[in-house]
């Protein structure tokens, strides 16, 4: 059942989160741009461009303590967070990655350490005309545990679980009409098929390695392309130690970089800068699909916006198409 | 509701004791290990663990004893990185960390009942002894068992008391070569690529099965003497890869081969899972 609110009925809403969980919203930052910040430290943005930076840090920061080891050998786990995080006003693209990464971390063996922040976490999507300016943003789906969707005179509510239902139990029913005029709009975006066509070549094998060469030849290797990809999941681990206890951490890693998969002997499967690119793009267009039947990239375009060199995952599927389509 | 965090996590290593250290070659020494609360390692041939020293995070290392010799286990570990260096200035008695044991192991349950060709080059003999040792004490399980090593060197030969006594072993065939021996050496073992002691093998192919453990570069000319002999069928290859493993759960993404992980979907693999795998092999 659909429920109707109006704004300050959604202000109330964040008002009851934010008692219960550690409530990250869409802030304003001063550039213009808007990112997750925790609730009241900033200027509410509801409407606006796509997040800058990726919501899944906040369930995968970029450097993460695992556990700290004291002088003695006895090991001590990080402490619990006091309140479950509750993500406020995501996109569906947004969803879709945090979706990716709950399958990838959580099947077995799981990793516990995603699970602690996953485990009674709350997300809510942000769609219909929230966009920049009112631009329309197709429905989340079931990702979420509800969705708020922005009308002209206000917001839809639906449910997808329990936590969800209870939040917009005290909100009025809405009329259903209204719900179908925003799903007619929900048709396939052409960035899908842009990737299911780059996908289909690469497993068919059409994509010869001088292509790769051409396009690792551009790469500056800053890693930004992996480090704003709300799907890349790789990670190093690292030891700090302070006053003899050592802090045992794992932090976000580039496989755009020589030493990735080099090993002690020096054997490095990805020895080239043509074969880490290749391994970029190939991971999420093939490696994702056979692994879990479907493409790794969420089409939200933070690669392509970010990359200096103009070597995204768009730029290169389109000219990946281009040549070989 | 606030997540429950448990006072372990599957990053949490646990302590062992170093009971004995051991010389191999020059690079590389044996330690024995057991697990300070006095349980059991719980692994199988082909598996190894996440050894942990603190300050220099953890390296993945093969573990080079069978299950069935309880009570302790084994590590052969070349000295490479900064861990495996502090590794070997260990003495007995000092403490130190793992996890696991991780990864698929050998496939035993297509081992049995098989003539089987064990094959290692340089370090690679430390995971494939688990398996020889597996061999030894469950021998009744097999059909027959040979055995070919190859190293570089007489002196980068790995394991030479337990090579000499498989050789006298009647259970066991086993020859090992040396790529090179200096003019000055006094080994008067056989000298040749590992390619050529399998050049003379006699076997039944149907009824064989080969296991694979060596330096990234052995891989393709010994596949190609198998399939020579007759292994050309499924399941009769098996391999063990080696990838820079840091989680040893298939998240970290350092060990992928393609769509897989070597931590979890090997490192034990059929030939057939990943020769049409770019870089795999």
């Amino acid at each position: 059942m659909l429920k109707s609110l109006k704004r300050e009925d959604l202000l109330r809403l964040l008002e009851t989160l934010a008692e219960q969980y550690d409530l990250q919203v869409p802030l304003k930052l001063p550039d213009g741009t808007r990112q997750l910040g925790r609730y009241g430290s900033g200027e509410l943005s509801l409407c606006g461009p796509l997040l800058q930076r990726k919501p899944t840090s906040l369930l995968f920061p970029q450097a993460e303590l695992l556990l700290s080891i004291n002088p003695d050998g006895s090991v001590e786990q990080p402490h619990p967070a006091e309140k479950p995080l509750a993500l406020f006003g995501l996109e569906r693209s947004d969803l879709a990655a945090i979706a990716f990464l709950d399958r990838f971390f959580l099947c077995e063996p799981a990793d516990d350490i995603y699970q602690g922040k996953r485990e009674n976490s709350l997300l809510i999507g942000l769609t219909g005309f929230a966009g920049e300016n009112s631009a329309y943003l197709p429905p989340a789906g079931e990702n979420c545990d509800l969705e708020l969707i922005a009308t002209a005179d206000g917001w839809l509510g639906c449910a997808y679980s329990a936590a969800g239902k209870t939040l917009l139990a005290p909100f009025p029913d809405s009329e259903a009409k209204e719900r179908t005029e925003i799903d007619q709009r929900a048709a396939e975006p052409k960035t899908d098929s842009l990737l299911k066509a780059a996908s289909r070549l690469l497993r068919e094998d059409k994509v010869p390695d001088a292509f790769w060469q051409e396009i690792a030849d551009r790469c500056i290797l800053c890693t930004g392309c992996n480090l704003v990809c709300p799907t890349c999941s790789c990670f190093c681990v690292q030891d700090r130690i302070r006053d003899g206890k050592t802090e045992r951490s794992r932090v976000w890693d580039s496989c755009q970089l020589d030493a990735f998969m080099r090993e002690a002997s020096g054997h490095n499967p990805l020895g080239t800068e043509a074969l880490r690119t290749r391994r970029r793009i190939h991971h999420k267009l093939v490696a994702d699909v056979e692994r879990w039947g479907e493409i790794g990239c969420i089409a939200c375009g933070r690669c392509d916006r970010t990359c200096p060199t103009g070597i995204g995952m768009f730029a290169v599927v389109e000219e990946m198409i281009n040549q070989f389509g | 509701m606030t997540a429950v965090v448990a006072k372990t996590s599957i990053y949490t290593p646990r302590s062992c004791r170093l009971l004995t250290v051991e010389q191999l070659t020059p690079q590389e020494k044996l330690f024995r290990l057991q697990l300070l609360d006095g349980s059991e390692l719980q692994h199988q041939p082909g598996q190894f663990v996440q050894v942990s020293l603190p300050g220099l995070t953890e390296a993945p290392i093969s573990i080079a004893s069978s299950p069935t010799r309880t009570g302790d286990f084994e590590l052969g570990v070349r000295k490479a990185g900064s861990l495996t260096s502090a590794l070997h200035s260990l003495q007995p008695g000092a403490q130190i960390g793992i996890r696991g044991p991780f990864g698929r192991p050998f496939q035993m349950e297509s081992l049995r009942g098989k003539q089987l060709l064990l094959i290692a080059g340089g370090c690679g003999l430390a995971p494939l002894r688990s398996l020889i040792q597996y061999c030894q004490d469950c021998r009744d399980q097999f059909a027959s068992v040979q055995i070919f090593y190859g190293a570089r060197s007489p002196q980068d030969l790995m394991f030479r008391r337990d090579l000499d006594s498989w050789q006298i072993d009647d259970n066991f065939s086993c020859r090992y070569t040396v790529d090179n021996k200096p003019a000055d050496s006094c080994f008067d073992g056989e000298t040749g690529l590992i390619t050529e002691l399998l050049n003379e093998v006699v076997l039944q192919p149907e009824n064989s099965c080969a296991v694979v453990v060596g330096p990234p570069t052995m891989y393709r000319p010994v596949i190609a003497e198998l399939r020579r002999l007759g292994l050309t069928s499924e399941k009769q290859i098996m391999l063990s890869l080696e990838r820079q493993m840091r989680c040893g759960i298939g998240k970290c993404g350092h060990c992928s081969i393609e769509h897989l992980t070597c931590c979890c979907d090997g490192p034990i693999f059929w030939l057939e899972e990943v020769e049409h795998l770019r870089g795999a092999l």
